[in-house]
């Protein structure tokens, strides 16, 4: 989180703290009005200076922090310290506009209720306990707080209040997925473990089988080694959609494709890419599909999407439009005779293309190409060195290599990046897709089945396609055929069952926070109300309604924490007093000055018929109130019999 | 002590502040459409409500038990000893003692354990001479969070005395201003003629202690002579000139506590009032008590 922050400004903030310990006891503060004036302006030029501007999220915070870090080193009185609280408080809500990570929130509403701990502590004074004692009461307070939170989380309506500021935009750099493919370009992301996005199959309770390639982005502009995307994606025409009039079939009612319903919950990544497994052909609200049946979102995607998606393993297009196939046959001018030579050495022996796929396909297999993680640097057009003398890549030389060739032996072809594989959580049952499995691969036009997948690392590197990267490597390593990336200390703990079932429940805690959490916006908000069937009644209502169950739940708490801490002594007093109240209500009154057991006896002859009660109830009362040692079982036993007693007499 | 039947809960100044962080979480959370960030306001705003019912049990069972007050001359410190009672079983914290009325004086109570009760010594200045009651004493507590503070008034019937200020430059008249229908007594100064025994009053001289009583197990008493209880003073209110009755009043106070510090027997007349001359403590407080309730 403190990674968008000028480094200085948190070291600033621990060294006013550490200033702040050693000035205390010396009676050394921060008093001069001027000179406070003149750190502010100094710390205030020193954030125009590490960011260029005042304004943003991250300038804006880090102000907060500077002034916050003036404000303890001046700080002295009580009012000070609950305002330094409150100002602390402010920053946790700044740390939700840097990150709204599982792992960033948990540490953030630890630093809540740490703040907690010390408001308490500092109106505690010098009570002994100083630290479990305050942290207990804390502990307490949110026990019982949390009920009016669910509360307040579900039913609390959330106004919008319509001025909409654009607080993440300081992250502009997209994280990880390139948009644009070229030699390194993926391996580079090969040690990254950020979550790229994570998948559940509402549909069913198990993962699909077969490979899992999850599209993001396809490419058709081909320079060789290199690949890209269009700048701005062209949807696909309405009329040529599946399930439109005209369209083509949606293919839960073809015979071969059987639509498969994700849910997907995108991690922000600042640009516009969407994934889906294989092929989406529906796109989900504010994403268009794109030519080449991927999606796109329409604004960038800055905080944690979700959305829902379908889509089907295979997608039979009919027909390739001749300014499609033009665009999926161009190169560029720099492809050198040995490539080509090399292509037309296939398409000579069969002109069928899928033979011709074969033919490159078995050439990767043959020709000692190898699979690694660092396949050192190729230049931009360094088509030739990798096909003929290097031949080491990873799946971005694979497929961009691939395509190209397809494209000089005349087959239309294209690259799609995207995601493949993804680890499957037990306990939450979804797919984690990590940055790690950034993947590329090729599609080729064929007469008889359209745009077909095809994946030239699988040729070399045969087994990749079955699991995610990590474990892919892994095993590899074991097998000692691939370099070891960590340590065997590093890898034995990673590989170690605890570890695993510790990180996979992590995990899925954090998907947790993040579907149930953070997906419960306005608009889930609005669907559960209206599920409840209180939608329409308006906000207004639903604030009463809280307040009412808020007050309530506020006077029961108030009332049992009376009733649990009063003492014993005055609880047999009250019985007692009752107890009279309802004699006297009898017309057996009991005088001020007259001693329980002077009372039980005129009581009893007063009240003939109760004599018996009274008695017991005054011999446990004086045995309550002047015996040494009384158990609490008596107490409950009195109290039963005080009110056994008019219950009796009424009726 | 009386205790009112309600205790007031109140918000602090920094209740204010809190407001204000509540109006941005909420203005942040509402233009982010963000969860996260509702998350953290309810919390707030939850712990807030429920400290409420934290504060205001904090003060329930806590009672008061006034010390009677020990006068105090004007212009002193009257100090009111206070026993804040806690007769509940749970520890209570942060409770602050005021005075309603006394300015800026409180005292606060870290804590007080369950069945319990912590001392406090309230100070403030004696202004005027006179009876004056103790008033409404007041117990305030902001714990745990400091948002919002309970109040609980006390009404004590107790009242205090101020005497006089001693004050006035006139000499002790010493004149052997004999009672006229007195009995002439020898005059032997010093002597040793042995007139009695009174109670002893601490801070006498211990010369005329009688120690042969103390040995036989009596207690503590002086030995009176001849000499000595003929000596006495006469303040007499309308005896000298002075212009302002308060400041009459000063002078008397200050002879008051010349002849008993010099151990003279004296006695006292106000118009309508008349203290036989004697010496000791209780005479002491009476002839102070008679000044200041003077009308």
């Amino acid at each position: 989180m403190f990674g968008s922050l000028a480094t200085w400004v948190p070291c600033l903030f621990l060294l006013a703290l550490a200033m702040k310990f050693w000035m205390e006891p010396k009676g050394y503060r921060l008093r001069f009005a001027t000179l406070k004036l003149i750190l502010a302006a100094v710390a205030l030029a020193g954030i125009f200076f590490s960011y260029g501007s005042l304004k943003g999220v991250a300038p804006g915070v880090s102000l907060l922090v500077v002034l916050m870090s003036l404000k303890i080193l001046e700080a002295h009185t009580a009012r000070e310290f609950q305002v330094m609280v409150m100002m602390a408080w402010v920053l946790c809500l700044c740390g939700f506009f840097l990150s709204q990570d599982f792992a960033i929130a948990l540490c953030l509403l630890a630093a809540f209720a740490l703040l907690l701990v010390a408001l308490i502590q500092f109106h505690r004074g010098s009570s002994p306990g100083s630290f479990w004692s305050p942290l207990s009461a804390t502990c307490k307070l949110l026990a019982q707080a949390a009920p009016l939170v669910v509360l307040l989380f579900l039913l609390f309506p959330r106004i919008n209040t319509g001025f909409r500021f654009e607080i993440l935009d300081a992250r502009s750099a997209t994280s990880g997925f390139p948009g644009r493919l070229s030699p390194g370009s993926i391996a580079s992301l090969a040690n990254s473990s950020d979550i790229a996005f994570r998948a559940e199959f509402p549909d069913s309770r198990t993962r699909p089988p077969g490979a899992m390639y999850w599209r993001g982005i396809v490419m058709w502009h081909c320079e060789g080694m290199e690949w890209r995307g269009p700048y701005a994606p062209t949807p696909i025409p309405h009329s040529s959609r599946l399930g439109a009039p005209g369209g083509r079939a949606l293919p839960a009612q073809s015979s071969n494709g059987k639509a498969i319903r994700q849910r997907i919950t995108l991690a922000p990544h600042g640009a516009h890419w969407m994934f889906a497994l294989d092929r989406p052909f529906e796109a989900p609200p504010g994403a268009t599909l794109a030519n080449g049946n991927y999606l796109w979102s329409v604004p960038p995607i800055r905080k944690v999407r979700r959305y829902q998606v379908s889509s089907s393993p295979e997608i039979t297009e009919k027909e390739l439009q001749p300014h499609e196939r033009q665009a999926a046959l161009k190169l560029p001018a720099s492809i050198s005779p040995a490539v080509r030579d090399l292509a037309q050495s296939w398409t000579a022996q069969n002109s069928n293309p899928r033979a011709t796929v074969n033919n490159a396909l078995q050439f990767f297999r043959t020709n000692g190409f190898r699979y690694s993680l660092s396949p050192g640097e190729y230049k931009k057009n360094d088509l030739d060195e990798f096909l003929f003398h290097r031949r080491v890549g990873f799946c971005e030389h694979y497929a961009a290599s691939f395509a190209t060739l397809m494209r000089v032996a005349g087959i239309p072809a294209r690259v799609v990046v995207g995601y493949l594989g993804g680890e499957y959580n037990d306990l939450g049952r979804f797919f984690l897709v990590r940055q790690a499995d950034t993947h590329a691969w090729c599609e080729v036009w064929l007469p008889d089945s359209g745009w077909t997948r095809v994946d030239p690392t699988s040729a070399v590197a045969p087994g990749r396609a079955s699991l995610d990267l990590n474990s892919f490597l892994e095993r590899r390593t074991a097998s000692g055929e691939m370099e070891t990336r960590r340590s065997a200390f590093v890898t034995e703990l990673t590989r170690s069952a605890i570890f695993t079932n510790v990180r996979l429940a992590w995990e899925a805690v954090s998907y947790e926070w993040d579907t149930r959490l953070l997906g419960f916006d306005a608009d889930v908000q609005e669907a559960l109300l209206a599920s409840a069937g209180i939608a329409n009644r308006g906000s207004f209502f639903l604030i009463t309604e809280i307040l009412v169950v808020a007050a309530a739940l506020l006077v029961i708490y108030a009332g049992w924490m009376q009733l649990r801490t009063r003492s014993r002594s005055d609880r047999v007093k009250a019985l007692y007093e009752r107890f009279c109240r309802k004699a006297a209500h009898l017309g057996a009154r009991r005088d001020a000055w007259e001693g329980p057991s002077d009372f039980s006896r005129r009581a009893a002859q007063l009240l003939p018929k109760e004599s018996e009660r009274i008695r017991q109830i005054s011999n446990t009362y004086i045995a309550l109130r002047y015996s040494p040692k009384s158990a609490t079982i008596i107490l409950d036993r009195f109290a039963k019999e005080v009110s056994a007693f008019a219950a009796h007499s009424r009726r | 002590m009386k205790e009112r039947k309600f205790s007031f809960v109140y918000p602090t100044a920094s209740f204010a502040g809190l407001l204000f962080v509540l109006a941005v979480m909420w203005y942040a959370a509402s233009s982010q459409n963000s969860p996260a960030v509702y998350l953290l306001l309810f919390a707030l705003i939850a712990v807030f409500l429920v400290s409420i019912p934290h504060t205001l049990i904090n003060l329930a069972d806590v009672t008061i038990v006034l010390e009677s007050v020990k006068p105090a001359f004007a212009g002193q410190e009257v100090s009111l000893s206070v026993e804040v009672m806690n007769r509940s079983r749970a520890t209570r914290h942060g409770i602050n003692l005021a005075l309603a009325g006394s300015g800026r004086e409180r005292k606060r109570i870290d804590h007080i354990p369950g069945g319990k009760a912590a001392r406090v010594t309230l100070r403030f200045p004696a202004r005027q001479r006179g009876e004056h009651k103790i008033g409404t004493l007041c117990l305030t507590s902001a714990y745990p969070l400091g948002f919002v503070r309970v109040l609980k008034k006390f009404a004590a019937s107790q009242t205090y005395l101020v005497y006089p200020k001693p004050a006035g430059d006139l000499q002790l008249p010493l004149g052997r201003a004999r009672a006229p229908h007195s009995r002439p007594q020898a005059d032997i100064g010093e002597g040793d003629d042995f007139a009695g025994v009174r109670p002893y009053v601490t801070g006498e001289s211990q010369r005329h202690i009688d120690w042969k009583a103390v040995a036989r197990g009596q207690p503590l008493m002086t030995k009176q002579f001849a000499a000595e209880a003929e000596d006495f003073v006469r303040l007499d209110f309308s005896a000298f000139h002075l212009a302002d009755v308060e400041d009459r009043l000063s002078q008397l106070a200050l002879w008051v506590i010349e002849a008993e510090r010099t151990r003279r027997p004296y006695g006292l007349r106000l118009p309508g009032t008349e203290i036989l001359p004697a010496v000791g403590q209780s005479h002491f407080q009476q002839c102070l008590r008679a000044l200041s309730l003077f009308q």
